[in-house]
């Protein structure tokens, strides 16, 4: 194991930016009076400290970060970050394991909000406000944010967002400077922000509820403050806020960054996934709006659609909220929209899954091999918004999709083989790997990841990384040929 | 037009021979006195009548086939055959709809082996044997029986076998004449099956049994004339000679035959298949024999990798028979067989799945990705023994492995709108699209696929075809491209 030293000396200053943000949930529970500020202030110092003392031990190495640090860099963020998030809850819980408390936080920040928590509503508000911190800033990427507040790190930024940011084509569009890229998600992310708590109120939730409803449903995370999640709020227009902004969230932010820059909607026609997107996306709600009225689980259709918007959208969007128990409905419904979940959401979106971006490349591929299958000999290249894809980026589309469904299956028989049923497992390794949240069977939405083992919740921590990580960046740190000089 | 009833006519040709293949079952029941020869003599003459009046009527379309018509002849084969073969099925046993029979015949020509027959004991032998020998015509492949037999099919003879025979890469180690090829693949087929009926009648089995289990044994079928299958005999020597022949027919035909032709052994050791295909089913016995025991299930670990050893590499090269109702073990191990089914045997083979070759070369392939990641500019090669593989072919089996995994996937949630638990959709989609035979829950070893509606029945004949044709061909006739001019 030989770390480069340059490489924990950007660690140690992502850490510090991270430590930083504890600072929020200490101020509102100082505000608020709860139990848990002294936890947070602790947790803040410990962590500061840590990254600081780091830090100082190798301040001296500021090299330029090679391609290969990058993924280290990244690796190293997402798999150590999540246990220094976990501290608050370690100190303010003390019957919570490091096992669960690490799976609560990985869940955060890789946006897939399945809790093993119980209790939500009797939890300290600042609790439950981290919980969902963690989601949006997850959502939008650690390093994303620490490139945007700290222009220092523009050292091989480029490499560092194209180990973590997702989707299958990293360089294309936007503006060549990391900083200014960063920044400007980041302004949209702010905007959409405002707007959502806005609306959240309007429609009727308290401000607290308001901001923590808004964190996880802009990170597509599904974090809620209450163990009936929007069941709690029983609020069509609640639900209609939620649906509207969930969808926003699901579309490729740069997209929405260049609406923005050039005040022109006309990106949002010209993005070669966007109606893909949409109308897989409310086709399933609709369909499965019909199925559910004709299988008689609620009486009338608009009850159904009701239902059926809400959570096909969270669902499939990987935010993972419910409004109802809907792993009670016919089989075909919940394993539809855990379907769903595994492609809709957008490359460069919060969502997770393979992205409606290569699900499109695969698709194209696909039909190319037909027509060479009756003409072997004809030139046809996979074609994206007008332009020709290299066969270098299909080779890796193809590649990453066909990793994504081998790691489904060895995951799910890990699961079945420590003992759990297959719906349970092949669900919560579905739910986890795609960053969506709620499984089926034991793992259901009614439920919590709370009966799993040791064993099975650190698998879900790992799937979750992998995921969030599309599955490459954690893959080629893991492998030996990595370490090999 | 012109282009259907050209094909149809080539088809009438082998629909003719197919025929005589009826003629088997009428002279045994003749023999036995099984009282079922009038309605073979019936499915006899009126498949000869019909082909003979389709021959002529269509006489004037016989000008050379293209990779087109190739194509279209290869679906149309195993999508009409199974009519014919299903007619004695239909007359012989009482209450069973077309839609059953149907599938029974497309379950015995894709040698998939999944039953809609239960009662089998109480059967005419002859019935059985028909069926079985529906397994043999079609585990090497219906065309490459016709291009053996009928030299004037040798017309895009190459385009028609391409078609047909499994696994990516099909001019390795192919003499060029194609008819002398598919003669030397049945002369093999032939001494194998004779060796394996040899073997069984020796050790126990009556000979008409031994000859009826010997053709789906080589065929890597699964029908046998008893509900117990192999469990009937309860002979530790006969399974292992299943055993034996069930691996000898998982290996590439074409090594086979380059090992016979040169009279040594070095195109064993040159198949680039073979050291995984080994070792994948000597591990996997081993682990399920082990766990098994280690689950209490057997208390004898001999008895344990008795049951492990027939059922894991009965499943595993698609073979589909059972000792035991193995459903009973702990989920792990029928899933893992299960899994293996899809990739264990040998492109070339008369079994099912993506081949080994297949996953050989994807697993390399995200090797090679990984290694991408870190140098984006290194040259590498994909090797399989000592040959390079080319990115053409690569391509292709990435999108077929895509496919694959999709149309699992997509019959699985098929079969669950039907109304059917998960285990048994999903267990049934895979059994039926690696042409495995037995799945699990409803359709375990133990139940059969009689149980199912019309309508799950259709999915499941559609998906073994679809399975048997390695997906392209299918999906390539019901292509709008297909059509165009």
């Amino acid at each position: 194991m030989n770390i480069p030293l340059s490489v924990l000396r950007v660690f140690a200053l992502v850490l510090m930016v991270f430590a930083v943000t504890m600072l929020a949930p200490a101020i509102a529970a100082y505000l608020g009076s709860d139990a848990a500020a002294g936890a947070f202030f602790r947790a803040f110092l410990f962590t500061f400290l840590a990254a600081f003392i780091l830090w100082f031990a190798v301040r001296g190495h500021a090299a330029e970060l090679r391609r290969r640090d990058g993924f280290l860099l990244v690796s190293l963020v997402w798999v150590v970050v999540p246990a220094f998030a976990a501290i608050p809850l370690l100190i303010h819980l003390p019957a919570m394991s490091f096992t669960d408390a690490y799976f609560e936080t990985v869940s955060g920040l890789t946006t897939t909000g399945a809790t093993v928590m119980e209790g939500l509503d009797s939890l300290p508000f600042s609790i439950n406000l981290w919980r969902a911190q963690l989601v949006f800033l997850g959502g939008m990427g650690l390093i994303v944010l620490a490139v945007a507040v700290l222009p220092l790190l523009g050292v091989g930024g480029r490499q560092l967002f194209s180990a973590e940011a997702p989707g299958p084509i990293k360089e294309s569009k936007l503006t060549p400077r990391m900083a200014q890229t960063a920044k400007g998600l980041w302004l949209v992310y702010a905007l959409m922000a405002i707007a959502c708590t806005l609306g959240f109120h309007w429609a009727g939730m308290p401000w607290g509820d308001a901001v923590i409803h808004m964190f996880t449903t802009l990170g597509l995370g599904g974090f809620s403050s209450h163990d009936a999640s929007f069941g709690f709020f029983n609020s069509p227009a609640i639900e209609a806020v939620a649906i509207l902004f969930m969808t926003l969230a699901g579309m490729n932010f740069a997209t929405h960054f260049m609406v923005l820059r050039s005040r022109t909607l006309s990106f949002y026609w010209t993005d070669p996934e966007i109606r893909w997107y949409v109308g897989i996306l409310y086709a399933s709600v609709l369909g499965i709006a019909v199925y559910l009225w004709l299988a008689g689980t609620y009486p009338d259709f608009f009850t159904a659609l009701r239902y059926a918007a809400f959570n096909v959208v969270s669902i499939a969007t990987t935010t993972g909220f419910a409004s109802t128990d809907y792993a009670l409905w016919p089989f075909f419904a919940p394993l539809w929209m855990l379907f769903l979940c595994s492609f809709v959401t957008c490359a460069g979106s919060t969502g997770g899954g393979i992205k409606m971006m290569r699900a499109i490349i695969v698709f194209r591929q696909l039909m190319r091999e037909v027509v060479h299958t009756v003409h072997p000999n004809a030139m046809r290249s996979v074609m994206l918004s007008d332009a020709p894809l290299s066969n270098k980026i299909v080779f890796a589309v193809l590649a990453f999709c066909f990793v994504y469904m081998a790691i489904i299956v060895s995951l799910t028989l890990v699961m079945v083989f420590t003992g759990l049923d297959v719906i349970t497992g092949f669900s919560a390794v579905v739910a986890s790997f795609n960053n969506t949240g709620p499984g089926l069977g034991q793992v259901g939405p009614a439920t919590t990841f709370k009966s799993l083992t040791d064993f099975q919740t650190w698998v879900c921590s790992f799937a979750m990384l992998l995921g969030r990580l599309e599955i490459f960046t954690l893959l080629v740190v893991l492998s030996p040929a990595f370490w090999r000089k | 037009m012109e282009r259907l009833l050209n094909v149809f006519h080539v088809f009438s040709r082998i629909a003719l021979i197919f025929g005589l293949s009826l003629l088997l079952p009428i002279s045994v029941s003749l023999i036995i006195d099984d009282g079922a020869h009038v309605i073979f003599d019936e499915a006899f003459f009126g498949t000869i009548a019909g082909a003979g009046i389709a021959l002529i009527a269509t006489r004037r379309f016989n000008r050379e086939l293209n990779v087109r018509d190739g194509v279209l002849l290869v679906v149309m084969c195993w999508v009409l055959l199974p009519l014919i073969a299903a007619v004695p099925l239909l007359l012989g046993v009482p209450g069973l709809s077309f839609s059953h029979a149907y599938f029974e015949a497309v379950s015995g020509l894709t040698a998939t082996g999944g039953t809609a027959l239960s009662g089998l004991d109480g059967l005419p032998p002859s019935i059985n044997l028909w069926r079985t020998e529906l397994h043999w015509i079609g585990g090497l492949g219906i065309i490459v029986l016709a291009v053996a037999i009928l030299p004037m099919l040798g017309v895009g003879g190459r385009q028609l076998m391409k078609a047909e025979v499994p696994g990516p890469i099909k001019e390795a180690g192919i003499t060029p004449r194609m008819a002398e090829t598919a003669r030397g693949f049945w002369v093999i087929y032939i001494v194998l099956t004779a060796l394996c009926v040899l073997a069984y009648g020796l050790s126990g089995m009556n000979w008409l049994d031994a000859l009826i289990h010997a053709f789906s044994t080589v065929s890597l079928g699964g029908f046998s004339s008893h509900d117990a299958s192999l469990g009937y005999f309860n002979s530790p020597v006969i399974e292992t000679i299943t055993i034996i022949f069930a691996l000898c027919s998982g290996v590439s035909y074409a090594t086979h035959f380059a090992a016979l032709s040169g009279r040594s052994f070095k195109p064993y050791r040159k198949d680039g298949e073979l050291p995984y295909y080994f070792l994948v089913m000597g591990a996997s016995v081993l682990l399920i024999a082990t766990y098994i025991w280690q689950a209490g299930v057997y208390p004898a670990f001999a008895t344990a990798l008795r049951h492990a050893a027939f059922n894991t590499v009965s499943v595993a090269t698609t073979l589909g028979y059972s000792s035991t109702d193995y459903a009973q073990w702990p989920l792990f191990a029928p899933l893992w067989m299960l899994f293996l089914s899809s990739f264990a045997t040998c492109s070339g083979s008369s079994g099912g799945g993506i081949k080994m070759m297949r996953a050989v070369v994807l697993y390399k392939q995200v090797f090679r990705e990984i290694i991408h990641a870190v140098h984006p500019n290194a040259t590498t090669t994909v090797k399989l023994g000592d040959m390079p593989v080319s990115n053409k072919i690569i391509l292709s089996i990435l999108g077929f492995g895509f496919l694959y995994m999709f149309s699992t996937v997509f019959f699985t949630l098929i079969l669950a709108l039907s109304g059917l638990d998960i285990v048994t959709a999903f267990s049934a989609a895979v059994a039926c699209f690696n042409n495995t035979g037995p799945g699990l829950g409803l359709v375990g070893p133990a139940g059969h696929y009689g149980v199912l509606s019309d309508f799950q029945v259709w999915v499941c004949s559609f998906a073994m075809l679809l399975g048997r044709l390695e997906i392209f061909t299918l999906l390539v006739v019901i292509t709008p491209t297909f059509w165009r001019n």
